[in-house]
């Protein structure tokens, strides 16, 4: 707007007029500028969580957590990565405490980076599996990286024991839809792909993928799904809680009607099984609240913090004796996930995973 | 000899070389680290990334200049030669759409183009069920930013080229028609031409703009310049990359930034207001003629303004259970806390520092108000981040030394310091609109009321302020438009639990809500349309 400046230049019928007016205008700015600077000082326990999820449903969460414990919960959200270089900046004078995000290899990547302490407690240890956490990270809810098929176009037949290797396969020419390659969900899955068959072959593979494509890759996971519901393509690969979501009404009738029409399938259910992945976090290394940020870590693996979880987010439960969500039990739970590729170890292959992709041109 | 400098010497002067020092500083940040070495990432950029990068940034470019050219010159035609129904009512509601951020527009191109999007719905109500989905043109990714980007600028374009085709002189326009040129002819021979520096700054600054334009393209997916030095300084932590591709943008958008205010000089020459100005007689289009006209301009209206409301209007309506999530009362205040804060230290430090060069009339201090207004030129995210280097650089090397608390929590995530990075970013709107107010008053009332016994802190007191008090006004409203719309700087700088209407659109998009982004967004843009149609009579000036 800086345009305008220009056409300013007739202001000049102002008469000089003073009046108390201004004085008081004077005194309510000053007010304004130091409750401004204190607002922010608060006193008593509390906890700061740097979150990239931003749910409704988290903030409602974290109130809860309150009123049980007292400890009051500051949240800055943001993207991933920049409140990652947020943190790493302010360093020792970091007043984050806590630091959630979606996909175990950001999480491993910020743990390698020495960014986090040991978030371990014997809570914590018993509620999650092994294999979703390391020492100073832990997962707080599962998703799993499946495939959703027109059932129209494509016959179960077609469908038989097919794998994530098999999306190569030149039988799907022109009929597959997946994200970009920046997508990091989509390098959490090639993680484990080079994890399981190595480099070289996860490289071709990639290859294979790419002229498979029914597009050049785009859009998020739900327009994934929602590009097979409208006939642009046969396969889709998305997480688990976006069909859930469509399903469940909240994105609309029309998407509710799409989703409809794509049916879920888990890959892999003949040998290592289905491709998980975790949204989770962990206690910072400079954290100025250590004991109040494992206390909210453990009330989010609490029973009656999974639960609300789950129903507002569709994502799978961490711990034993919660049930997902209906629409999301619809779609199969008694499925074989895939255990053996640690979630740990995709931060270790997130970087060949993405060499892989890239040199195939996959966008 | 000394002496002389000496004198000129004095508060002002020291204030008004002070702000430009701070203003420069992220500048010099980004400049300093040309040289340091890169990280093995560069390397693979390099071969990789820099080549899609630059293609991509320049492509968008090319497209958004032609579009924002066609509907900018031609909308301004229009209403500037020829009167026809609506067309009072399209010269100031072109200009609303000021109001509606590119990333905005970007939700609301993908809402309603997407597969099982509006014009899904639309189409199934009008017909019956049906296969639409194929048949629905998709706004994504390249063309979906041209498109968002070209229709929230194209006011720039049309705002200066209006002004400079209504002070186009009628005498002009008549010798052409003395020569027998054709409508066609005297529009490209005479009309087209005249007009060029002003079309000329309208597009530069629209390409200022487009190349420092981070959350439309973040949004499509597309990588450009801005969001590789987002991703190589933020997900990469090569600093020094970042600085190095910030300096490769940095040099073109200066390049246009002296573009602009070369073609602003002309463009002044150009309009001669005095001696041969004749009010031109409008010529009324009748019949279809003026329903082509009227249909245009609407067009434009609606697909630059309407279109994005109405779309986040009906999403807003459909889910009403994000709307009622909305945390109204805190997002308002937090907005006009920021908007507020932000206009009273903008505009005070800008006197005093227009008020220092005026005093001193120094041509260093001048030089170096120009630099530091180059602050607009720098994108958003760029000055974030270069900010919060400079003070753990800071914090790290001096503060330290004097064995003083950390200052870093006092400038980072904190509303001090998203009101220092504002300053830095929008000081050039505030520091021009002072400046242009000041041409206006000549020295000799100065000097008058020094005669008279006044000081110089009374000449500036009872004065210059009542006298400029239209401007401060204007600026601020300005500065406040501005400073709603904003989004990557807020998005890095803000402190806990701190919201404005523009990161929480933001953010719900992200995390592909967009149907929650639609209320705060549908604010952002009435709240903005108020400010805009407050000041459309200035910015309309005839």
């Amino acid at each position: 707007m800086r345009l305008i400046i220009i056409r300013i230049e007739n202001n000049s019928q102002s008469q000089i007029k003073m009046g108390k007016k201004r004085n008081k205008l004077k005194k309510i700015t000053i007010y304004t500028i130091f409750l401004t600077f204190f607002a922010n000082l608060s006193f008593g326990a509390e906890v700061n969580v740097f979150s990239a999820r931003h749910y409704d449903s988290d903030i409602q969460l974290y109130k809860k957590f309150t009123k049980k414990t007292g400890i009051k919960v500051n949240v800055v959200s943001g993207k991933d990565k920049a409140l990652q270089k947020r943190i790493m900046e302010e360093g020792e004078d970091s007043s984050a405490d806590i630091y959630i995000t979606a996909d175990a290899g950001r999480l491993g990547a910020f743990d390698a980076k020495g960014m986090f302490q040991n978030s371990m407690t014997s809570a914590i240890k018993e509620a999650v599996p092994k294999n979703f956490r390391s020492t100073n990270w832990t997962g707080i809810a599962k998703r799993a990286r499946i495939m959703y098929y027109s059932p129209e176009r494509v016959n179960t037949n077609e469908l038989n024991g097919m794998t994530y290797e098999g999306l190569a396969d030149p039988k799907w020419k022109g009929r597959i839809v997946i994200r970009k390659s920046n997508n990091i969900y989509n390098q959490s899955l090639v993680a484990s792909l080079v994890k399981n068959n190595g480099k070289k072959s996860t490289c071709e593979w990639s290859k294979g993928v790419v002229a498979n494509m029914a597009r050049d890759s785009k859009g998020n996971d739900r327009a994934q799904i929602l590009a097979v519901a409208a006939g642009e393509a046969d396969l889709a690969v998305a997480n688990t809680y976006y069909l859930a979501l469509m399903l469940s009404g909240q994105k609309g009738a029309e998407q509710q009607a799409a989703a409809k029409k794509v049916l879920p399938f888990f890959p892999n259910q003949d040998d290592r099984g289905t491709h998980m992945n975790i949204s989770g976090g962990g206690v910072l290394r400079h954290a100025p609240n250590p004991e109040n940020a494992k206390k909210l870590l453990e009330f989010l693996l609490t029973k009656e913090a999974q639960e609300h979880i789950v129903n507002n987010t569709f994502e799978y439960p961490m711990i034993e004796g919660v049930e997902p969500h209906d629409l999301v039990k619809q779609m199969g739970i008694g499925f074989k996930q895939d255990l053996n590729t640690k979630v740990v170890n995709y931060e270790k292959n997130q970087s060949i995973a993405l060499e892989c992709m890239l040199s195939a041109r996959w966008k | 000899m000394i002496s002389i400098y000496l004198r000129k010497i004095n508060i002002w002067y020291l204030s008004s070389f002070l702000i430009s020092i701070a203003v420069a500083i992220p500048i010099v940040t980004v400049f300093s680290s040309f040289f340091d070495s890169t990280s093995n990432y560069s390397d693979i950029i390099k071969n990789t990334f820099l080549y899609d990068y630059l293609i991509n940034s320049f492509s968008l470019l090319i497209g958004v200049l032609f579009l924002t050219f066609i509907i900018g010159v031609s909308s301004a035609y229009l209403v500037s030669f020829y009167k026809f129904t609506g067309s009072n009512f399209f010269k100031w509601a072109l200009i609303l759409s000021f109001a509606v951020p590119a990333y905005i527009y970007a939700y609301s191109l993908t809402a309603f183009f997407e597969n099982y999007g509006t014009a899904f719905t639309i189409l199934k109500n009008l017909f019956g069920e049906g296969d639409y989905n194929s048949k629905i043109p998709k706004f994504d990714g390249m063309i979906g930013a041209i498109v968002a980007i070209s229709f929230s600028l194209f006011g720039y374009v049309y705002v200066l080229t209006r002004a400079s085709f209504h002070y186009q002189s009628q005498n002009l326009i008549e010798l052409g028609k003395n020569l027998g040129f054709s409508k066609q002819k005297s529009f490209f021979k005479i009309i087209l031409p005249s007009a060029r520096p002003a079309i000329v700054a309208g597009l530069s600054l629209v390409a200022m703009e487009t190349l420092s334009d981070f959350g439309s393209v973040s949004f499509f997916g597309i990588s450009t310049l801005t969001t590789g030095i987002y991703n190589a300084w933020i997900s990469f932590d090569d600093l020094t990359l970042a600085n190095q591709l910030s300096f490769y943008l940095l040099i073109f958008i200066l390049g246009l930034f002296v573009l602009e205010n070369l073609s602003r000089k002309k463009a002044q020459y150009h309009s001669p207001t005095r001696g041969g100005f004749k009010k031109k007689s409008l010529t009324t289009l009748h019949g279809y003629k003026g329903l082509l006209a009227f249909s245009f301009c609407f067009l434009i209206f609606f697909i630059s303004f309407l279109f994005p409301v109405l779309q986040m209007l009906y999403w807003t309506i459909i889910f009403p259970k994000h709307l009622i999530d909305l945390d109204l009362i805190n997002l308002f205040s937090n907005t006009i806390i920021l908007v507020l804060l932000s206009s009273i230290v903008l505009i005070s430090f800008a006197f005093i520092s227009n008020y220092g060069n005026r005093l001193s009339r120094s041509k260093f201090l001048e030089i170096l108000t120009t630099f530091s207004i180059s602050g607009y030129a720098i994108p958003g995210i760029i000055l974030a981040v270069a900010f919060i280097t400079f003070i753990s650089w800071f914090d790290k090397n001096i503060v330290s030394f004097f064995d003083i608390k950390n200052i870093k929590p006092i400038f980072i995530g904190s509303i001090l310091g998203l009101v220092i990075v504002y300053f830095i970013r929008f000081y050039s709107l505030a520091s021009n609109g002072i400046k242009s107010g000041y041409l206006k008053i000549s020295y000799s009332i100065d000097e008058s009321a020094y005669l008279l016994g006044y000081s110089k802190f009374k000449t500036f007191k009872n004065i210059h302020i009542p006298y400029l008090k239209n401007s401060i006004l204007l600026i601020g409203i300005l500065i406040s438009i501005e400073i709603i719309k904003e989004l990557p700087i807020t998005l890095i700088m803000r402190p806990f639990n701190f919201e404005t209407f523009a990161t929480q659109a933001y953010i719900y998009a992200s995390q592909d809500l967009l149907e929650a982004a639609a209320a705060p967004s549908l604010f952002l843009i009435l709240i903005a349309s108020f400010f805009i149609l407050i000041t459309s009579r200035y910015i309309l000036k005839d």
